[in-house]
């Protein structure tokens, strides 16, 4: 677990991480959590307890839309995908960290990654 | 396996969930849990070293808050700028459905918001429409836009010029033939008093003289039956049909359905009724209409004597023209050739014409002749009124949702904080207020039709069926549709951009009440007020300032007596008597109504009081001839022995009319007073010689009567010849009586008297005197009468709003009073700062309020008769009036402020 304010940085941009991932393919749950923890160098990582609340929350939102998929050999498993309102969401949420790190990055002086 | 379901079950016990969902949620967890013990146990951890690395990653302490409102989000709070895509009437649907929750948990609130708003929307509706059935529709014809007047006016300019004069038959059928300009051209006569004889019933009704292709040009159809034809507008007599108006139809025939070829007698003409006009229309007036129409060819048959020849008497106008404009034709060309047809008509036949000049004017215009400018300005004065009327209702609203605001901010601040944006949240506070803006619509509508059904039936009964009728039609419920939302925007927008302002974390931290965001809250409420006080000042000032002006009106002396004065129109002509029958039954009816107790005197009289007919044309015996353009008009009114004692005018030179001015001996006039002096000044009029246009023989001067209003009440001095009935024939007159006491109580023994002798004739015209001037008041009567009752109506409006924000103040500062008061202010001191506070606001209304007057007052100065537009007595009254009703509504509220107990008010803050 990071310190408080990683927390919060977290919290902030969980939506937009979880939206693009969902970009490309549609994927189940662990899916997307292991995702994060890989493709962020085990920086970012979701438990099961702030992962599944908030993928919820976006199905609600109808950003994002789960339905039930069964393969053989598997268990059935619950797969996300975005919705073209998600869409729109995750390019407004986009433009607007984009902007939120770039003002960041100047007054703070950090190099915009 | 470890058992993953119990342990996630255990955590979900907190929220209440669908057992579906739940199951859905457990299984979608476990499979997690599973995978990523999996993960650990590839990693080369034993199942126990597994599992509690996994159990150590998770924190269950917040699953179940974020959980929470995850389930519960609903789905329309979503964060600014996503808003407004794709879901808008999703998002509309539950608006409405949550401003319905709303209005229905505050029930007295939405009461009195919806009241306040539907006496405006109704107001407003109501007026409108009046002014769309008399101003802007006044007529059910076809594209009226193309329809023209046509009309004669003297050549020379002069006060009269501009009044339109009708058209002979002859001359209207000469400029048809010529016309391009007109598509087609009909002619029309104004409604003319009949007697009806249906059933041996005589009723008096009107009757409108018209060309065969007048309903055709109008682009009208009829209801039943059909209109005239080319043919029965050829030889004249020869066509005895008639087509019922829709209103006489109904209230006359009780709407039968059988009434076609049903023969009815005119005038003792049998007639047969060919067709019904349709629903609405009551002829190209837009006041006054007739009961039936009859083709132009059967004008001899229902026409006065004097008229008989009015097809072929080219000096005899008759007729208004009516014209389709042919299409791409413009006004100003027809106009253009109608000069030019006039000029030839003049040169044709300069006896009949010279001087005057054709003149086309829009048919919406000409459907009023003079008066329409009054009617408009009328108009448009209601409805500013009205529109600020239903602004003091909206500003007044608006205070209300304000002070709910405030009221309503932690339910506001709890909404953001799952994450409504302001824009979202703006938008359902407006459904809100637009929402109870269409239920205050829709009881306005029903007010608005109370009204016009109220205001119908103010109409003088004897001419109802005649006057125009107000439509609630589909203008008028489009109208009052799109007040009550705009109206839901105009009261909702400052509250809701105001309550939508809210800092969440301050407000879910404090109290309802405080003391700072109120106190600003308090000022705006405060301008709001002091502008209605403002407007309902305003309103009362123009509301007095008419009614004096009226109350001036009605003192106004005609020049003639009207306590114990009654009137009966008589048409023993219609009655099919001849000249000799006729001169007999007028002298009868003296003879017998003079012994009638309580009758002191008794003539007859061709003219209405103030329904003077005026003659242009006359010849001064030695004085050179005047151009036919310079011509001298004059007020003719053929009179009986006894006219001027009856009528209480004073004779100031010469004798009355007497038994020996019969048609044998030398013609004679009497004159007033005005004309002598204009014509023979300094010399004695007495002896005089003049001749009317129509006469053929000059008429002596034998007496100077004074001069009388004969036109309208309080008019300039008009010049007048009275001419005696018994050298002047004429088949209809009005027989006048002076009774001896109050006229009412006489009226049944006359009328009983006149049946008597003929039980044919129709005896409906009757009036008094005080009902002659009544009706000539009618009009300014009903206007200020509308003015009195929205005068009121905004006083009574900004009055409660007032009361309405000082009670809301009263309890906002209850800690502050109680602290003045536990400090030692006195009940006094405390009914004093709340008074002040209160009336401080008044008080800065009242001054713009009276700036506001004076300054409309000089607009409205040329509308009043006998005030000025400053007039003190109307603003002093009106201000004192404001101020009364103002200081009880500051006072109730000053009262319960000085009522309050510190030591109560200071516990409970």
């Amino acid at each position: 677990m990071g310190t408080k304010v990683e927390e919060e940085w977290k919290k902030g941009s969980a939506e937009l991480l979880m939206l693009s991932l969902l970009e490309d393919q549609p994927r189940h749950g662990y899916e997307i959590g292991k995702l994060i923890e890989v493709r962020s160098g085990g920086t970012l990582h979701f438990h099961v307890a702030s992962l599944y609340p908030l993928l919820y929350r976006l199905e609600k939102r109808g950003w994002i839309q789960g339905r039930w998929v069964e393969k053989p050999n598997q268990r059935r498993r619950r797969y996300y995908r975005l919705t073209a309102e998600g869409q729109r969401v995750l390019a407004l949420q986009r433009k607007k960290w984009q902007e939120f790190a770039g003002a960041v990055g100047r007054i703070a002086g950090v190099q915009h990654a | 396996m470890p058992e993953w379901n119990l342990a996630i079950r255990k955590h979900l016990a907190g929220v209440n969930l669908r057992p579906e969902r739940e199951a859905e949620i457990i299984e979608e967890l476990s499979d997690h849990l599973q995978q990523r013990y999996e993960e650990f146990r590839a990693r080369g951890a034993d199942d126990d070293e597994a599992l509690r690395e996994l159990m150590a990653e998770i924190d269950w302490r917040s699953f179940v808050p974020e959980l929470q409102i995850s389930e519960k989000t609903p789905p329309d709070t979503v964060p600014e700028g996503a808003a407004t895509s794709g879901h808008f009437f999703e998002d509309l649907w539950k608006d409405l459905r949550y401003a319905l929750r709303m209005l229905r948990k505050s029930p007295g609130f939405t009461a009195v918001a919806v009241l306040t708003l539907a006496l405006g929307i109704g107001a407003n509706t109501a007026v409108f429409t009046v002014v769309d059935s008399l101003i802007l529709n006044p007529l059910p014809v076809e594209k009226i836009s193309t329809l023209a007047a046509l009309n004669t006016t003297q050549a020379k300019k002069t006060a009269q010029s501009g009044d339109l004069q009708a058209i002979s038959y002859a001359n209207l059928k000469d400029i048809r033939e010529r016309t391009h300009a007109f598509r087609s051209l009909a002619g029309h006569s104004y409604p003319m008093a009949v007697t009806m004889t249906d059933k041996q019933q005589p009723h008096r009704v009107f009757a409108e003289i018209v060309t065969a292709n007048y309903f055709e040009t109008l682009g009208l159809h009829p209801y039943l039956g059909r209109f005239f034809l080319p043919s029965e507008d050829t030889t004249p007599g020869a066509a005895p049909v008639a087509v019922l108006g829709y209103t006489a139809w109904q209230s006359r025939f009780g709407g039968d359905p059988n009434i076609l070829e049903r023969t009815i007698r005119l005038n003792e003409t049998p007639f047969t009724i060919i067709g019904v006009g349709p629903k609405g229309f009551k002829g190209v007036y837009a006041v006054f209409g007739p009961d039936l129409w009859i083709p132009s060819t059967m004008a001899e048959q229902v026409l006065p004597t004097k008229q008989r020849n009015a097809l072929s008497d080219r000096a005899l106008p008759l007729f208004t023209g009516i014209g389709r404009l042919a299409p791409s034709v413009t006004l100003a060309h027809a106009q253009t050739e109608m000069k030019i047809a006039g000029a030839a008509l003049e040169k044709e036949d300069p006896n009949a014409n010279e001087g005057k000049v054709l003149t086309v004017t829009p048919l919406i215009e000409a459907a009023y002749g003079p008066e329409r400018q009054g009617v408009v300005f009328g108009g448009f004065l209601l409805m500013t009124i009205v529109g600020f009327v239903l602004l003091i209702a909206c500003s007044n609203v608006a205070n209300l949702l304000l002070a709910r605001a405030s009221v309503r901010r932690q339910e506001i601040a709890v909404r953001m904080a799952l994450g409504a944006g302001r824009r979202r949240l703006i938008r359902q506070l407006l459904t809100e207020s637009v929402l109870l803006g269409l239920f205050s619509g829709v009881l306005g509508f029903g007010f608005a039709y109370g009204g016009c059904r109220f205001l119908e039936s103010l109409r003088p009964a004897e001419y109802a069926q005649n006057l125009a009728d107000l439509r609630l039609n589909t203008p008028v419920f489009v109208f009052a549709f799109a007040v009550a939302i705009l109206t839901g925007f105009i009261f909702g927008i400052v509250p809701a951009l105001r309550s939508s302002r809210v800092s969440v974390s301050e407000v879910l931290k404090e109290e309802t009440r405080s003391a700072g965001s109120s106190r600003r809250r308090v000022s705006l409420a405060n301008t709001l007020l002091a502008g209605q006080v403002a407007v309902s000042l305003v309103l009362l000032v123009v509301a007095s300032l008419f009614l004096r002006s009226i109350e001036r009106e009605y003192v106004i002396d005609p020049g003639f007596q009207t306590k114990h004065l009654a009137l009966f129109m008589l048409y023993p002509g219609q009655a099919g008597y001849d000249r000799v029958r006729t001169e007999q039954f007028y002298k009868q009816v003296l003879d017998r109504i003079g012994q009638v107790p309580g009758v002191a005197s008794v003539s007859w009289s061709s003219n209405l009081p103030l329904w003077g007919r005026k003659e242009t044309g006359l010849t001064i015996e030695g004085q050179e001839a005047r151009k036919k353009s310079e011509a001298i008009s004059v007020v003719v009114n053929t009179v009986d022995l006894n006219y001027f004692s009856t009528m209480g005018i004073p004779l100031v030179e010469g004798r009355d009319f007497s038994e020996n001015d019969r048609d044998v001996s030398t013609p004679a006039a009497i004159i007033n007073d005005t004309m002598a002096a204009k014509y023979w000044p300094n010399q004695d009029p007495l002896g005089k010689r003049f001749q009317l246009p129509q006469g053929k023989s000059f008429l002596q001067v034998v007496g100077v009567a004074k001069t009388t209003n004969y036109q309208t009440l309080g008019e300039p001095p008009q010049a007048c010849v009275y001419l005696p009935l018994r050298q002047n024939y004429a088949d209809s007159m009005i027989l006048y009586l002076r009774s001896e006491r109050d006229p009412s109580a006489v009226l049944s023994s006359v009328q009983e008297e006149i049946h008597s002798l003929d039980p044919g004739l129709p005896l409906e015209d009757i009036r008094t005197g005080t009902k002659v001037i009544d009706q000539a008041l009618w009009w300014s009567k009903m206007g200020v009468g509308l003015l009195g009752v929205f005068g009121f109506l905004a006083l009574g409006l900004a009055s409660v709003g007032l009361y309405g924000i000082m009670a809301y103040s009263v309890n906002q500062r209850r800690r502050e009073i109680g602290v003045r008061m536990a400090l030692g202010a006195d009940q006094g001191n405390v009914s004093l700062l709340v008074l002040r506070q209160g009336m401080t606001v008044v008080g800065s209304g009242v001054v713009a309020g009276m700036v506001l007057s004076l300054l409309l007052g000089r607009v409205l100065s040329r509308f009043l008769y006998g005030v000025s537009g400053s007039d003190p007595l109307s603003l002093g009254g009106a201000s004192f009036a404001l101020l009364a009703v103002a200081f009880v509504a500051c006072y109730l509220p000053a009262r319960s402020a000085s009522r309050v107990d510190p030591l109560v008010a200071l516990r409970e803050a």
